[in-house]
């Protein structure tokens, strides 16, 4: 039995010990514990190193906004998570945990050193530090700053676990299941609403869980707990715990990251870590309660200082007791109960220590009757104890005035420093907040989004008030939904209300500069540190955070914000809500990457697109490359061959005989319909009403700017039907921009479109020995030179199948493109692979398709051109059908940049020296210019070319077209290549070879 | 993620079924050549990147259809979705 | 991909590849719509999301001015079709092996489809279809009935789309 667990109470399984290791120790904790109350129960506080003074620090909170308590924890090879919240994180059977920012270990540091160097650390210390000498910085300081920063160490493992996501409609979404919460989602549901409840928490109650001696409609407070959940749940409210609200965006949507695995002893086949939910609701009701605020005084952050709240719930929740001698300090009635509790649990209370000067006659009277003593209108001025709190010092104020001190005993401080309503959701929104002067706390004011706030979210304290208020909040939502129920009644005795004062740091006789009172724990910063940022000039809330930290990190100021305010506020001599707040950002708590990432990730980290034909290409060993959505067979290697071995083979074979491509992933649309002729003509530079049926012709397509932006061969099938490709790349965006002009500008035309790129499996058959390997298994054609010339198209039967055959060549060698429903492509793959089989067939990837192509000067849109390429510039005037009125892009060749001198065009470069060029390399006229030189224009293609024998390119370059024979030069890393611009027809000029 | 009201489906719908298309209402000329190198120009680049009200053009997957909306680009909120071809609405009438 | 077939009655979700269909698109000026069908004597229904069967398949509209057309007499819906053509303007192509299609049965179906239908699938009344999007592939989803559902998918997102559901299968059988 731990030393500090009372037996048989609270929610923990007492029957159901589970053991851990902590720094690699053993503990035992029980089913139902968090490592926080574990460790509490085993008499430990000591739970980690402060992030910049390293000092000292033990849990001071029970939950997700704990600043202090983070952990590593890891459960086997790739599962180790730094920053995991003590508080936060449930037993499991062989949990492993460590503490961070320690070195040597936890209870002897030697950065603690740091925190005697206080006075050289204050606020602003970077930026003062780090300034001199400069060359201090790549050797000094940076390595020491990177070194120092950043909490916890990061994983350097690859994830095993999988992660999940979904989307998940309702008409209402309550976060929170406080009293509050569970009343809204009660009435909303009972109002025949789809209502989904969540809470960070393992189980629902919020508050309830820590206050079982209330009783609510004649039943202890569980009791009805336990009742009004069933309830819930045959109401068919979907009830998600451990489920994290992190993020309030647009028309309602929420995110949720819920954790599936952790607190699983053993984790189940195929079950995600954790699922991230795009939840959309008609309403959402904020029901998240309000966050404890601590008191700022020297030595507030030893550890054995915690939270009110938080003791309360150890005590209550978890059957703990923080200590043995406990003293309470307050400026709020709720940790008064607090010391009830533990007083009665049989805990010493030393004192309650409140900075109020009027008391309420009930609470004082419940302390008499304890035999607690109590001192009124008190500060408290220090701590001592090394590693854990032995005796707080205490100071009565009179009249502004800090009295005689008094030290007390205890080895346990619990402090009170009021309450912030939790609105970190709500702010998400931009929800703007209101000034309560009266609370001194900021309140929801207008609202952005259909949501409620109910509860101690809009500072209503005692459960009464929240079960009333979560009821009238679900009645709300559901009336704006056309809904309605009748108000629901709460009988609560022995209700917890309360008020209280908020403060800045508290008085103290001592001198205030030397005072380490934390406002901010995680990032250890003090009130002096915002008072020096506002004595240095910090005005605004937001710079007095970004010079200090404070409210920064994992914790985002959960328990700062307000204290800062507070006392950057008073530094200012401003009212708080002149000063105002910084902006809350999602997510509310530390997500993981993996919650983010859920499916995306390995074979679906990205959509991948595939043809018919690629799992033969995958079996016949091909390296693929991504081209846009697609992974394409880049080169087929042979056993012992490299990549440039490969391409050299496969440019020989087709150039030679035969070789075969995978083409399927060019975009094909169907322009189809009376006006077909007369939407082709408006959008594609050329002129197409003079195409003969059966005819092919090479399309430009540019964007109204008049740049390139697709091309592609194009048939017609018939009068009123075209066979439009496009590039791989271009599919989408051409099918969505014909639509547009159609849709929009020209919806008289009686045209439509429909994309077909998937209906067609297309393979392009290339060489001098196409024809013989395609002819035998042709049906209806005669494919002789004479009747099927080049740029023809037509119907027939390939290998059986029904096909659409075109004539056409990319490579510059006789050429066939033969598209068959896309479900027998690999059927024709193979037929052709048989037949081509006397011809020696090659396989062909990508890579020997672009150098082929390279060879012959076509141009690829996207590499040779870049959006800013013209009809022109690219030496493609003769597409351009001069004699049409208007298509797209043409008023824009008149525009004068487009027509003026000295614009980059695209030409042949050759080496001098035979040495290839590399794509990007820019290009300079005069290499002896001083630096920065002129650049001229940079190499858009280049490629080793077997059929040639010495490497080719091409480039945009300025005034190209006119500087044939010129020589430009190539500044490189290893010199300067220098090379001669020619045509960009470098292989068959005459194109004797595709007419064959 | 934004919901939006497709005007030909007549449902209001994810973000992720739609795709943003521009600045609505700016009509290609009838006759291009007819216009200056100044006007053509305006055509083309010139966009109003109205800090409010903004009309837009927004295509939906679902359907195919392009459509016009208005939505305040201060609070991203859209005031309304109106069919291709129609005219500017009177958003008096649509904020209420 | 390996997709596992659960034939007994506890899988969450049952995902099954169907044999090949006969698709059409059909795209026609909307006034012409009443006259079209009527030429080619089938339904073709006004609203976005509607479906109507007629003797030898059925039809869904997808936008003001496109139909899909699923049919197991092909020569004779381009025969009628072509027959109309001067009358009634229109485009009528073939798209059978555009898309392969899942069908989407079991309880859990529906837990299935939110995993990458951002949109809310519960309020697909039965006997509708509709284009939307799964995960960032385009997909028409059929509702046949509460937990039943068909997915056309473009064949080269195939992959990836049953990667993923095959993904979420296991997920739903894990249970958590």
């Amino acid at each position: 039995m731990n030393r500090y667990r009372i037996p048989g109470r609270g929610r923990v399984d007492h029957d159901a010990p589970v053991s851990f290791t902590f720094d690699g120790k053993s503990y035992q904790g029980l089913r139902g514990d968090t490592v926080a109350s574990a460790l509490l129960a085993n008499g430990v506080h000591l739970m980690g190193r402060s992030f910049k003074y390293h000092r000292p620090r033990g849990a001071v909170t029970a939950g997700s906004e704990e600043p202090n308590a983070l952990i590593g924890t890891s459960r086997g090879p790739g599962r180790f998570e730094p920053n995991t919240r003590a508080t936060m994180q449930e037993l499991r059977q062989g949990l492993v945990t460590e503490s961070q920012n320690k070195w040597p270990r936890l209870s002897f540091d030697i950065g603690a050193v740091n925190d005697r160097a206080y006075m050289l650390f204050s606020a602003g210390f970077y930026y003062k530090t780090f300034m001199w000498p400069r060359s201090f910085w790549d050797k000094v300081y940076e390595p020491f700053i990177r070194a120092a920063a950043g909490l916890g160490k990061s994983p350097s493992e690859e994830d095993p676990d999988t992660y999940a996501s979904r989307y998940l409609h309702t008409d209402v979404l309550v976060v929170g299941a406080g009293p509050a919460g569970i009343a809204a989602a009660h009435s909303a549901a009972l109002a025949g609403a789809r209502v989904v409840l969540v809470d960070e928490n393992s189980e629902m109650g919020g508050s309830i869980l820590s206050d079982p001696s209330v009783r609510v409609d004649k039943a202890g407070s569980w009791t009805w707990l336990a009742s009004r959940l069933a309830e819930l749940r045959a109401l068919g409210v979907r009830m998600m715990t451990r489920t994290t609200a992190i993020g309030y965006y647009h028309q309602n949507m929420v995110a949720l990251c819920e954790r599936l695995t952790d607190h699983l002893d053993d984790l189940p086949q195929d079950a995600p870590r954790e699922r991230m939910w795009r939840v959309r609701a008609q309403q959402v009701i904020l029901a998240q309660g309000a966050l404890e605020k601590p008191l700022v005084f020297d030595g507030n952050d030893r550890p054995g200082v915690m939270l009110a709240g938080a003791a309360q719930t150890y005590l209550n929740r978890y059957g703990v007791r923080v200590g043995d001698n406990v003293a309470v300090l307050t400026s709020h009635d709720s940790a008064w109960y607090a010391a009830f509790d533990l007083a009665d649990a049989g805990s010493r209370i030393a004192a309650i220590i409140d900075t109020r000067d009027d008391l309420r006659a009930d609470l004082a009277n419940a302390a008499a009757t304890r035999g607690i003593r109590v001192l009124k209108g008190h500060t408290a001025t220090g701590t001592k104890g090394r590693l854990r709190i032995a005796s707080v010092r205490v100071n009565p104020v009179a009249g502004g005035r800090v009295g005689k001190p008094a030290k007390i005993a205890c080895d346990a401080l619990l402090m009170s420093g009021g309450w912030t309503p939790s609105l970190h959701l709500f702010s998400h929104t931009k929800g703007s907040l209101a000034w309560d002067a009266d609370s001194k706390t900021f309140l929801p004011d207008h609202k952005t989004e259909a949501c409620q706030i109910a509860g101690a979210g809009r500072g209503l304290w005692g459960y009464e008030a929240a079960l009333v208020d979560g009821n009238a909040a679900g009645m709300a939502a559901v009336k704006a939904m056309g809904l309605t129920i009748s108000e629901g009644r709460f009988e609560v005795e022995g209700d917890r209300p309360g008020t209280g004062s908020s403060q800045k740091e508290l008085p103290t006789d001592r001198s205030a500069g030397k005072a380490k009172a934390f406002v901010d724990f995680q990032n250890d910063v003090t009130a002096k540190d915002l008072r020096l940022a506002v004595r240095e000039g910090m005005r605004s809330i937001e710079h007095v955070k970004r010079y200090t930290t404070n409210g920064m990190a994992t914790d985002q100021g959960k328990m700062s914000n307000i204290n800062g305010l507070m006392i950057a506020a008073d530094a200012l001599g401003k009212e708080p809500p002149q000063v105002g707040l910084t902006t809350f950002r999602p997510p509310y708590t530390p997500t993981s990457f993996g919650a983010f990432a859920g499916y995306m990730r390995g074979e679906t980290f990205q959509l991948t697109r595939k043809t018919p034909i690629d799992g033969w290409a995958e079996a016949h060993g091909a390296a693929f490359e991504p081209v846009a959505q697609w992974r394409r067979a880049w080169y087929f290697p042979q056993p012992g061959e490299d990549m440039h071995a490969a391409v050299a083979r496969e440019c020989r074979a087709t150039r030679a005989s035969v070789g075969i491509f995978d083409a399927s992933t060019l975009g094909k649309i169907e322009v189809a319909g009376p006006d077909a002729v007369e939407f082709m003509n408006r959008m594609y530079t050329n002129p197409w009403t003079k195409l003969g049926i059966g005819r092919c012709r090479y399309g430009l397509l540019l964007g109204e700017d008049g740049f390139i932006r697709d091309d592609g061969v194009i048939g017609r099938m018939s009068p009123d039907l075209f066979h439009v490709t496009t590039t791989t790349g271009g599919a989408a965006r051409v099918l969505n921009m014909m639509e547009d002009y159609l849709q929009t500008e020209w919806p008289d035309l009686n045209v439509w479109l429909t994309s077909t790129t998937e209906q067609w499996a297309t393979i392009a058959l290339n060489g001098p020995n196409a024809r013989k390997v395609l002819e035998p298994l042709v049906d209806g054609l005669d494919l002789s030179g004479a009747a099927f010339p080049h740029m023809s198209v037509a119907e027939c039967s390939v290998a059986g199948l029904p096909a659409r055959l075109f004539r056409l060549s990319f490579t510059g060698e006789l050429g066939f493109e033969i598209n068959v429903p896309a479900r027998h492509g690999l059927t024709l793959w193979n037929a052709l692979m048989e037949s081509g089989k006397a011809y020696d067939i090659c396989p062909y990837g990508t890579e020997t398709m672009h150098v082929l192509r390279a060879e012959k000067g076509y141009i690829i849109v996207g590499q040779d051109t870049d959006g800013t390429v013209t009809p022109q510039d690219a030496g493609l005037t003769w597409a351009i059908g001069k004699k049409k009125p208007d298509f797209v892009g043409k008023r824009s060749l008149e525009r004068p940049d487009l027509v003026t001198s000295g614009r980059k065009q695209l030409v042949g470069l050759l080496t001098e020296d035979g040495s290839k060029l590399e794509e990007g390399a820019q290009i300079v006229l005069d290499p002896n210019q001083p630096k920065p030189m002129k650049m001229v224009g940079h190499v858009t293609s280049s490629y080793d070319c077997g059929t040639l024998g010495y490497p080719i390119a091409m480039a945009v370059i300025e005034g190209g077209h006119d500087r044939m024979g010129e020589t430009v030069h190539i500044p490189m890393p290893g010199g300067i290549q220098r090379a001669k611009i020619t045509s960009t027809v470098f292989y068959d000029p005459d194109g004797e070879r595709l007419k064959a | 993620m934004l919901l939006i009201n497709c005007p030909y489906c007549e449902e209001t719908l994810p973000e992720l079924e739609f795709a943003y298309a521009g600045e609505a209402h700016i009509d290609r000329p009838a006759d291009p050549s007819a216009l200056t190198d100044e006007e053509w120009r305006d055509f083309l680049f010139i966009r109003t990147n109205a800090r409010g009200t903004h009309f837009e053009r927004w295509r939906h997957i679902g359907c195919g259809r392009f459509f016009n909306a208005a939505r305040d680009t201060v609070s991203d909120r859209f005031l309304t979705t109106y069919k291709a071809g129609q005219p500017r609405p009177d958003l008096k009438e649509a904020a209420e | 991909m390996n997709m596992q077939e659960h034939d007994f009655a506890t899988a969450p979700v049952q995902i099954k590849e169907l044999a090949d269909l006969v698709r059409f698109s059909l795209r026609v000026r909307p006034e012409h719509r009443a006259d079209m069908a009527a030429a080619l004597a089938m339904e073709l229904p006004q609203k976005v999301g509607d479906r109507a069967g007629f003797a030898t398949g059925e039809t869904l509209c997808l936008g003001p001015d496109e139909w899909l057309i699923l049919t197991t007499e092909p020569a004779a819906l381009v025969d009628a079709a072509r027959e109309a053509y001067a009358r009634l303007p229109h485009s009528l192509t073939e798209i059978s092996d555009r898309e392969i299609t899942l069908r989407l049965t079991g309880p859990q179906v529906l837990d299935l489809l939110a995993t990458g239908c951002p949109r809310d699938i519960e309020a697909l009344a039965e006997g509708r279809a509709v284009r939307t999007v799964f995960d960032s592939a385009t997909v028409v989803l059929w509702r046949d009935g509460p937990a039943e559902f068909r997915m056309d998918i473009w064949r080269s997102f195939a992959p990836h789309v049953r990667s993923l559901l095959a993904q979420a299968e296991a997920e739903l059988i894990a249970g958590l």
